[in-house]
């Protein structure tokens, strides 16, 4: 049971924290199919750097790892100035350009990682090996059955997320800001004529998503593999589009989605485990979130509301 | 009469100049390198070959790695003339090319059954997988892109799964591969002097871009995709019926994704690899953005990116360049074409306000 | 300083193709209700545009309390207290009205001492104390998408009057409000005016200018033609003025030939998209060789009425027979197999495929058969021929021909192409809404030429029309419709065009009675 939860949450967090960045995105009226190689190239940037500074720490310092994760943040939000201006200032179809960004990031990485292995370590390697990160237990609450879980084994990554979420949460529902983006995913013409930027809203809002998605993807990184390689490719950043649009655009609903995604897969193993059925069976509890997802569009595809203006370009003239 | 038909050569032009420039801060030489990409391909002779080896055998595998990227790339062309992003298409590729493998490439039929019988089956499957997304669309108004995404993923761990559990290999941890007789590529077939893969399915590729050509360009049909593509009001109120149309469109593009399944793991490979869907689906969506949406554009494209990543070995053994720079090339061509679509734009505004 | 508040002198507005505004020259003083009157195309709402900061003007100047500015953007004009309440609103839907008419000027308070955080509560109060110092009636919390569109519209006044603005330009507010609504409407601008506000309204509407204006500027073709003072001169004057011409041109129509009943509609109940009743228990039939106009202000259900009568909308309830055959539930297909002709309203999302060839768009309804197809198989040769054929007939200029894309056509052009192909598919029913919607003068003509040409040759005529003066010429019988009903269907004879509009008000018949 503890190991459900444990598992559980250090999968959601970051599938949560890149769903949030699609929110922010898509609430904008961006779409966002590039959350899958924004979240890689941001762990391909933040892996190089705690890989550069590793030597000059000790082995047991958690100092590259946080290190780590601001670069995967800025990492992301800087690839995802391409989405951003693919979308707004060339008005591109941007589903084209999130598959087109997908396929660069995966290309680039794959490319720079082996290229720096080789002239700056010197190794044919295609992989950033990443130090396993420490686990954090807060004492106290975790000897309380069951809720306990919840702080026991803790990645450090998953307070800061949390944090982060919180944060991002009162941005856009309390904030002045917050409320100028969900207006652009409904109808920007009313963003202009109330003096607000458009293309400037938008802009950040796919910066923050960036960020957010580079964020999760290091988290990935170091939960998954301790590692970075094109592995990271496996569809995480796909995964969190489920997760946003299960949660109908909205972000609690939306973290409901991420920590039933991710207790179904921690549950799902233990249960493979536990009726000693061979691990291939873990596969069919990965198809879970996706079915989920497609029966609830045909089932309540009436309530699952996509913002009004998502995907639609904006243009000043056009009404 | 396409209006701008140089755009995506411009595109393709200021893309290989970037990556002179690249490869020539790496220090190594560029157009050595281009060079490389070609011979790699067959399409310039190399320096040296191995016994039974040439340059029309590197021209014919090159055609075998052509095949599945020209039929993908067809996919996502005849879903988009209906205004339907197909994202799909790994998924639709794995999905025919794992019934086609279970059902066929295990059993002992002869040749001339087996392949014309994987071909049909890869049409099919596709085809059912593409209808789903259609039907998805039309009664339940899900859109087209989350569909597929969806699927995409949905096909990749079932068929893992299956994989796993009834048809792995112990030692490749792949599916076990099929049998010669029902693989739509000939392997090491002599002729002459020469030993190489002959790639039937390039033949079914060809058709298949025939096909497509005949289909948008001179059918009731075609007519109908593409009104309903352009402005689906407009083609409602005419009379069309737009949701059939949209089932049709994807119901030919997921049989295209399906031929373009078979042709790559019953015939550029023999084999599965489970938990993971080949790129060249999401490559087509560029692929086909960068033919100019036509039948006759994807041909050229699909044979530029193919040259591009079948020459990177070569390339890379010979030039010293990374193979992934190959990659690397193909996402930045790619994202310089999906500019195009503005470039494009702005002209006609231009041309249409003087 | 000059005694005026605006000053625009000399501005001239150049589109691609058009003069928007050709050395017009306004004054507006402080404190007055000033009209700005004219045609469909006449150049008002560019004129407004400019002043509020959407364009800028190629030639001329603008003076606000007499300081020569150059406004850039509408944020600019916001700050020189100019506000606009838009034709098409700018609100988003899912937010409350407190929400909207704050955005971008939101009262905040700090969280913690530091966070910018949203004061809802206090915006819904200043909000709730705006609408009753200004006696504009809003419950701040309610969303937009729940409240009707009197109300947007009264949030959109808000907008401006929270923004303080001095100067307030409506871009004909009225036309999609119903008579009570437009009385109250009025009645609050006449209060703004109390308060001290100077207030530009955009309209065609005589009746509202008589009843509300001070002073009322006359555009037509993008020039100014006079300045007038409203209490002063009759409604004849301006609507003469307005059309640059004596309004009363008429077409040579012969005597009126009614054959057989083509189209009837029995009881006909329709439903918008959001499951709205449109079309309440509409009942008319109309002849071969007549001209049935249906008169209505804009939103009043006709659109729908033809859409239904088309098969684009399935209807609720009643019936809809076509040469004696029910075709309520019919495809669109075969309803136009059956004979009916559609020239939409929209031509450009509905009437033509705007990135396919003026060939394929010539065809688009007959594509399927022969000579254009051969079972599947479409004759390209024959689109050629075919589309050769009408654009010399009906005289289609294009730039390449057949092989023009229509989008790169002019939309006298476009809408040609679209009665070319609906008049020569043959068909007993020509449905026409508004047919020579933003057309030039010419067009016009031509279009009400052919549409009593058809007539005569027998066939039946539904013409929907906002234009009283389109309705007045052509119809044979008029069918007015008010919040979709058919308030009253008379000979054309019958009417004058004073009946004919209070019955689009809603208020006909009252002469009747007494």
């Amino acid at each position: 049971m503890n190991t459900i939860i444990i598992d559980g949450l250090s999968f959601a967090l970051p599938l949560f924290i890149m769903a949030i960045g699609g929110i922010y995105c898509e609430r904008s009226g961006v779409t966002n199919l590039a959350i899958e190689g924004l979240q890689g190239f941001g762990a391909f940037c933040g892996a190089l750097f705690a890989v550069c500074i590793a030597p000059s720490f000790a082995g047991d310092s958690p100092v590259p790892f946080y290190l780590a994760m601001v670069f995967a943040f800025l990492g992301g939000m800087l690839f995802s100035l391409l989405h951003a201006m693919l979308c707004i200032r060339f008005k591109a179809n941007q589903v084209i350009s999130g598959v087109v960004i997908n396929i660069l990031a995966m290309s680039l990485t794959e490319f720079m990682t082996k290229q720096i292995n080789a002239s700056i370590f010197q190794a044919a390697s295609n992989k950033f090996v990443l130090g396993v990160s420490s686990r954090i237990t807060v004492p106290g609450i975790s000897s309380v059955p069951v809720l306990g879980a919840v702080f026991t084994n803790l990645y450090p990554f998953e307070p800061v997320i949390a944090l982060i979420a919180f944060i991002a949460w009162y941005v856009l529902y309390k904030m002045p800001f917050g409320l100028h983006l969900r207006a652009c995913g409904d109808n920007p013409h009313a963003v202009d004529a109330a003096g607000i930027e458009v293309g400037k809203v938008r802009l950040v809002a796919v910066l923050v998503s960036g960020a957010l998605s580079g964020l999760g993807g290091i988290c990935f990184a170091y939960s998954i593999s301790a590692n970075f390689s094109s592995n990271i490719y496996s569809g995480y950043g796909y995964l969190a589009i489920a997760a946003l649009i299960f949660g109908n655009w909205k972000i609690l609903p939306t973290l409901g989605a991420c920590l039933l995604f991710g207790f179904a897969r921690s549950g799902g193993y233990e249960l493979v485990k536990l009726l000693e059925m061979p691990s291939s069976y873990q596969d069919l509890v990965m198809v879970l979130p996706y079915v989920l997802t497609l029966l609830m569009l045909v089932f309540f595809g009436r309530k699952n509301h996509s913002p009004k203006a998502l995907g639609v370009i904006y243009d000043k003239g056009a009404r | 009469m396409k209006k701008h038909d140089w755009i995506p050569v411009l595109t393709v032009l200021l893309s290989l100049v970037l990556g002179i420039v690249v490869i020539a801060l790496l220090g190594k030489n560029p157009f050595l390198a281009y060079y490389n990409l070609l011979q790699g391909s067959g399409l310039a002779p190399k320096a040296s070959y191995a016994g039974h080896k040439g340059m029309i055998t590197d021209f014919t595998s090159f055609l075998n790695a052509l095949t599945p990227m020209l039929l993908a790339s067809l996919s996502v062309l005849i879903a988009l003339k209906a205004g339907l992003f197909n994202i799909g298409v790994s998924g639709q590729m794995l999905a025919a090319a794992f019934v086609a493998t279970v059902l066929v490439g295990y059993s002992e039929l002869p040749a001339v059954i087996a392949k014309p019988l994987v071909i049909l089956i890869g049409f099919v499957v596709g085809a059912l997988v593409g209808v789903l997304v259609g039907f998805l669309r039309h009664r339940f108004n899900i859109n087209e892109v989350v569909s597929t995404i969806m699927c995409n993923y949905i096909v990749q761990y079932v068929v893992s799964f299956f994989i796993n559990v009834f048809f792995v290999d112990p030692v490749s941890r792949q599916s076990k591969n099929i049998n010669a007789a029902s693989r739509l590529t000939l392997v090491d077939a002599a002729v002459g002097d020469y030993k190489m893969d002959i790639p039937l399915g390039i033949l079914v590729a060809a058709a298949a871009v025939a096909a497509t050509a005949f289909l948008l360009g001179k059918t009731t049909l075609g007519f109908e995709i593409k009104a309903v593509g352009n402005s689906s009001r407009a083609a409602e109120y005419a009379g069309i019926r737009v949701g059939r149309t949209r089932v049709l469109a994807m119901m030919l593009s997921g049989g295209a994704a399906g031929l373009a399944g078979v042709t790559y793991y019953l015939g550029y490979f023999c084999s599965m690899q489970p938990r993971v869907l080949a790129s060249t689906g999401y490559d087509a969506i560029a692929v086909a953005l960068l033919g100019n949406s036509s039948p006759v554009g994807i041909i050229f494209s699909s044979f530029l990116i193919t040259v591009i990543s079948k020459g990177s070995t070569y390339m890379s053994s010979t030039a010293g360049v990374q193979a992934e720079m190959a990659s690397a090339l193909t996402g930045i061509i790619l994202l310089i074409s999906a500019c195009g679509a503005y470039v494009r734009e702005r002209l006609d505004r231009w041309k249409e306000n003087r | 300083m000059s005694d005026y508040i605006i000053e625009m002198n000399h501005i001239t507005k150049r589109f691609p193709g058009i003069v928007a505004n050709d050395d017009v020259s306004i004054q507006v003083k402080k404190g007055e209700i000033y009209a700005l009157l004219g045609e469909n195309g006449a150049g008002k709402s560019t004129l407004m545009s400019m002043l509020f900061g959407m364009y800028e003007p190629d030639e001329g100047e603008i003076i606000i309390r007499g300081e020569k500015v150059k406004i850039a953007s509408p944020n600019h004009a916001t700050r020189l207290n100019i506000g606009m309440v838009h034709q098409h609103f700018k609100l988003v839907s899912n937010y409350t009205i407190a929400e909207n008419i704050v955005m971008g000027m939101e009262p905040v308070k700090k969280t913690f001492g530091f966070l910018k955080t949203l004061d809802q509560k206090r915006s819904n109060e200043e909000i709730r104390a705006l609408s009753e110092k200004f006696g504009l009636e809003v419950d701040p919390t309610k969303v937009i998408e729940n409240v009707n569109v009197s109300m947007q519209q009264r949030v959109e006044i808000l907008k401006m009057l929270y923004r303080e603005a001095e100067i307030l330009i409506f871009d004909e507010p009225t036309a999609v409000l119903t008579p009570q609504e437009i009385e109250f409407l009025l009645e609050i601008i006449r209060s703004l005016r109390r308060d001290g506000k100077t207030i530009i309204l955009i309209t065609h509407k005589l009746e509202e200018i008589k009843k509300i204006a001070d002073r009322c500027a006359i555009l037509c073709r993008g020039k100014l033609v006079d300045v007038l003072d409203v209490k002063e001169t009759d409604t004849k004057t301006m609507a003469n003025l307005m059309v640059g011409r004596e309004v009363n041109f008429s077409v040579d129509k012969p005597k009126p030939d009614f054959g057989r009943e083509i189209l009837k509609v029995e009881h006909l109940t329709v439903q918008n998209e959001d499951r709205f009743e449109v079309v309440k228990d509409v009942s008319f039939s109309v002849r071969s060789g007549e001209i049935f106009a249906v008169a209505g202000v804009s939103g009043n259900g006709q659109v729908e009425l033809a859409d239904a009568v088309a098969g684009l909308l399935k209807p609720s309830g009643g019936r809809i027979t076509l040469n004696g055959k029910d075709i309520t539930q019919a495809t669109i297909r075969s309803r136009n197999l059956e004979g009916i002709s559609y020239i939409p309203e929209d031509r450009q999302n509905v009437g033509l495929v705007m990135d396919l060839s003026l060939s394929d768009n010539l065809a688009l309804k007959n594509y399927f058969r022969p000579p254009f197809s051969k079972g599947a198989v479409i004759e390209g040769d024959e689109f050629i021929r075919y589309s050769d054929e009408l654009i010399e007939k009906y005289d289609i200029r294009s730039g390449q021909g057949s092989g023009t894309i229509v989008r790169s056509m002019s939309g006298g052009n476009q809408q040609k192409a679209i009665i070319a192909r609906e008049i020569e598919l043959d068909s007993s029913l020509l449905i026409f809404v508004q047919p020579t919607r933003g057309l030039d003068i010419g067009a016009i003509e031509n279009i009400h030429r052919q549409i009593v040409e058809q007539r005569n040759r027998g066939k039946a005529v539904l013409l929907i029309s906002l234009e009283l003066d389109e309705v007045m010429n052509l119809a044979d019988t008029i069918g007015v419709i008010y919040n979709g009903r058919i308030e009253k269907i008379a000979d054309a004879g019958t009417l004058t065009p004073g009946e004919v509009g209070e019955f689009m008000m809603g208020v006909g018949g009252r002469h009747e009675k007494a």
